[in-house]
């Protein structure tokens, strides 16, 4: 496949076809799989979790990127910190639940115990001459976007971090993360390289043939059409629905709720774009009834037809907050052909299952959504191993937020590698 | 009787029983250890004897100050006088082996008959020689027993008739130290009686005696008269101080109560360290019962001795490791019962919400049962 002595995956990155799809390497090669793990996973901002994955002091939680296990904890001053989940004594992995409350950390194998701003402060029968100090877990850069939790393995990481986080701050705070319980959380492993589950996230073109749930409140016309391909009624609804987000957007600046596209895809390292969009029938949330889910709205909220603030992050994440819950998303690479994405749903911290919310009614649509999806990435996955498979051309109207993924994807990989 | 020929046959103890001059520790400070004898799992006594023919004059209840010589360095410890003066050929010295005390493990490890110590001596106060009496009660605690033991073996070898009630407080049965001795004293004289106390059974052994800390209520069964007695004290620090609290609340006349005390200050401290250790381990306080559900364990942990500690002593392994309230490696739950908590970080409030606890930092406020 890579038989040619000279850096191939250079040869590959440089001449990928704009406007077209990845050669299937990127797909399939474990070569290419390790490359990204190092050059995305390993020197960007990833996505892992909410501030509501750790609520309290003590609690934390371990986040699997590739080889490494980072820990999350809240500390006691209600800050998060992030440390590689390696004891600083042999390296035996300190924490292994997903989630779990700590007094302090310590280590199973030998009790070496560490504070929860990593400094080592207890580790018996090391003799006089043994330096504490110099034993501290190994710190990971930990930064929260009003509760959106991302972590960067670099040394140095990114600097735009916080260009993203002055520019999206106010327009996810007006959800209170801070204030949100996870009501339900949902792995799915898709048999698919996490480019392909991210291309399919950045599109809606398949949603009017596979997404049956997720159509009845979101419309496809907010990720492109082509207009004149389109017949009477569509364009009506086209029409429709332009007057819908201009008015609706129009709407909600004036009630101080940023609404308006902000596209940063691939003119960033640090990519990721929003909008706040309307939605159909009461305009409230992803559910059948196109209605709240949640009783207690989020924040200060006082009404629920705010529609759905749509947040992607490159590489790994995507995100919709609502007037009453959030779902949230984060997909991590398991190998070339393999990836988890986990959902998140949040409801307010006081929202009581059963009463304030049906589970099946909040998770209905994105549960569906996703069993769909993951078919799709299979089948995009099982298409590109094909001797047959070539690069395909991407809708101009419908794909170009997925040819902005793979302009940056392919400009930080030859940022890495040098042209 | 003897004649001529006689002589050359003569047993070398013999010559012992002429006397000698008295011993004195300025101008020969050089004892020599004759014997080792075992009196609990962990208290020996070591036999002392001059070079030359001397013999022993002090009055019961005094010390010697040995110097050892331990790993090239001079220590220097005060020991009482466990032997009596009735018996003074010898003189013996009753030592507990103490964690981490440098000279108790050096004595319970190399002393051996044959090896010399140095000394000087005897010295001390604290005697009942100092204060007559027809009545006494002695109120000893753990290796604190040795100066009263010093006292009772006089006045039995003298076959005086003074009216002595001796108290002692142990840890366990198998810790009572010259028990069968004290028992034989008790039976064989009308006017000694005998009583002890412990906080906890042994392995080998229930309790059936007094339990716990010495009251007022128990010292009434004790000796109804305790009041008329010239009390002499000796013990761990707290178990004193607990004892003079005691008597003063009740009215003694406190002139009347001795106590043995030694200079604290003068120890290194790495000893402080040992004696402090030491007296941790006395009944002070109320005694609780601690129950192991899952081990079906029971032990007895004294007011203010942390779980773990009490566990430890009676040989229930549990685990830990920091032993500081660190690490939390001997986090278990309280099934029921009370206790203080003062950790470092080790658990969460929630998690003591949720009934756990750190067993190395708990000290019971109540009977416990603990789930491991």
């Amino acid at each position: 496949m890579l038989d040619s002595p000279e850096t191939p995956l250079k040869a590959l990155i440089r001449n990928r076809r704009p406007g077209h799809s990845l050669d299937a390497p990127f797909y399939v090669s474990p070569e290419i799989f390790a490359a990204d793990m190092e050059l995305i996973f390993g020197r960007h901002w990833i996505y892992v979790g909410v501030e509501p994955d750790v609520p309290e002091p003590g609690d934390a939680m371990t986040v699997d990127i590739g080889r490494y296990s980072v820990i999350v904890v809240r500390d006691d001053d209600m800050g998060i910190q992030a440390f590689h989940n390696v004891c600083r004594h042999r390296g035996a992995r300190i924490l292994h639940d997903e989630k779990t409350t700590v007094g302090n950390i310590v280590c199973r194998y030998h009790a070496w115990t560490y504070d929860l701003s990593g400094a080592l402060i207890h580790a018996e029968h090391m003799g006089a001459d043994f330096d504490r100090t110099c034993h501290g877990l190994k710190r990971v850069h930990v930064r929260s976007l009003q509760g959106l939790i991302f972590l960067c393995l670099a040394e140095e990481p990114p600097e735009d971090f916080d260009e993203m986080a002055r520019e999206m701050g106010p327009y996810i705070a007006p959800h209170d993360i801070a204030n949100t319980k996870i009501a339900f959380e949902s792995d799915i492993i898709e048999q698919g390289n996490w480019k392909l589950a991210m291309e399919n996230n950045r599109e809606c073109y398949h949603c009017a043939g596979n997404h049956p749930e997720l159509t009845v409140p979101l419309f496809a016309y907010g990720f492109g059409f082509a207009p004149d391909e389109m017949d009477e009624q569509d364009r009506a609804q086209a029409e429709r629905y332009a007057c819908l987000v201009r008015d609706s957007h129009a709407d909600w600046e004036g009630s101080g709720l940023p609404s308006r596209e902000i596209e940063r895809l691939d003119s960033r390292i640090t990519g990721f774009r929003t909008e706040r969009l309307p939605l159909d029938g009461a305009g409230e949330a992803h559910t059948l009834d196109t209605k709240r889910a949640s009783r207690k709205l989020l924040g200060q909220f006082t009404r629920a037809n705010h529609g759905a603030l749509s947040f992607w992050t490159q590489p790994n994440s995507w995100h919709h907050f609502m007037s009453d819950h959030i779902v949230t998303f984060c997909v991590m690479p398991v190998d070339a052909g393999t990836t988890r994405v986990r959902t998140k749903w949040l409801v307010h911290k006081d929202a009581v299952e059963g009463v304030d919310y049906d589970l099946a009614n909040l998770t209905e649509v994105w549960s569906a959504t996703n069993a769909q999806d993951s078919a799709l990435v299979g089948y995009a996955q099982q298409g590109a191993r094909s001797p047959a498979y070539e690069p395909g051309r991407y809708s101009p109207h419908t794909e170009f937020l997925v040819e902005k993924f793979c302009r940056w994807y392919v400009g930080r990989m030859a940022a890495h590698l040098g042209r | 009787m003897a004649d001529g020929n006689g002589a050359l046959l003569q047993d070398p103890v013999a010559r012992l029983l002429e006397g000698g001059p008295v011993w004195n520790g300025e101008s020969d400070d050089i004892l020599v250890c004759r014997a080792v004898r075992d009196e609990t799992h962990d208290v020996k006594t070591f036999l002392l004897a001059p070079r030359l023919q001397h013999r022993f004059a002090y009055r019961p209840g005094q010390f010697l100050t040995f110097e050892f010589d331990i790993d090239g360095e001079a220590i220097h410890r005060c020991y009482t006088i466990s032997s009596a003066p009735t018996r003074p050929n010898l003189v013996s010295i009753t030592v507990k082996r103490v964690p981490g005390g440098p000279v108790s493990n050096w004595l319970h490890d190399h002393l051996r008959p044959g090896a010399t110590v140095k000394a000087i001596g005897p010295m001390g106060e604290f005697s009942c020689l100092n204060h007559p009496a027809e009545k006494y009660l002695f109120l000893s605690g753990g290796s604190g027993i040795t100066p009263l033991m010093s006292m009772a073996r006089t006045f039995h070898d003298l076959a005086e008739p003074r009216d002595i009630v001796f108290v002692h407080a142990a840890r366990s049965p198998a810790d009572i130290i010259f028990r069968s001795e004290l028992e034989t004293m008790a039976r064989q004289s009308k006017s000694f009686h005998f009583a002890a106390l412990c906080e906890a059974d042994s392995g080998s052994e229930a309790w059936g005696g007094y339990r716990g800390r010495l009251t007022l209520p128990m010292l009434h069964l004790m000796a109804n008269d305790w009041l008329t007695r010239e009390i002499f004290v000796c013990g761990p620090a707290p178990f004193m101080a607990a004892v003079r609290a005691m008597l003063a609340d009740a009215g003694f006349d406190m002139t009347r109560h001795h106590e043995e005390s030694f200079d604290f200050a003068k120890l290194s401290g790495a000893e402080q360290e040992a004696v402090r250790e030491a007296e941790a381990v006395m009944p002070v306080g109320k005694v609780y019962r601690v129950e192991f559900s899952k081990t079906r364990r029971v032990i007895d942990c004294p007011e203010g001795v942390p779980v773990l500690e009490a566990a430890r002593r009676a040989g229930v392994r549990l685990p830990s490791s920091c032993t500081k309230g660190l690490c939390g490696t001997c986090k278990s739950k309280l099934v029921s019962g009370t206790v203080e908590l003062k950790h470092q970080g080790g658990i969460r409030q929630r998690e003591i919400d949720a009934g756990m606890t750190l067993l190395c930092c708990a000290r019971p406020t109540s009977d416990l049962v603990v789930e491991r």
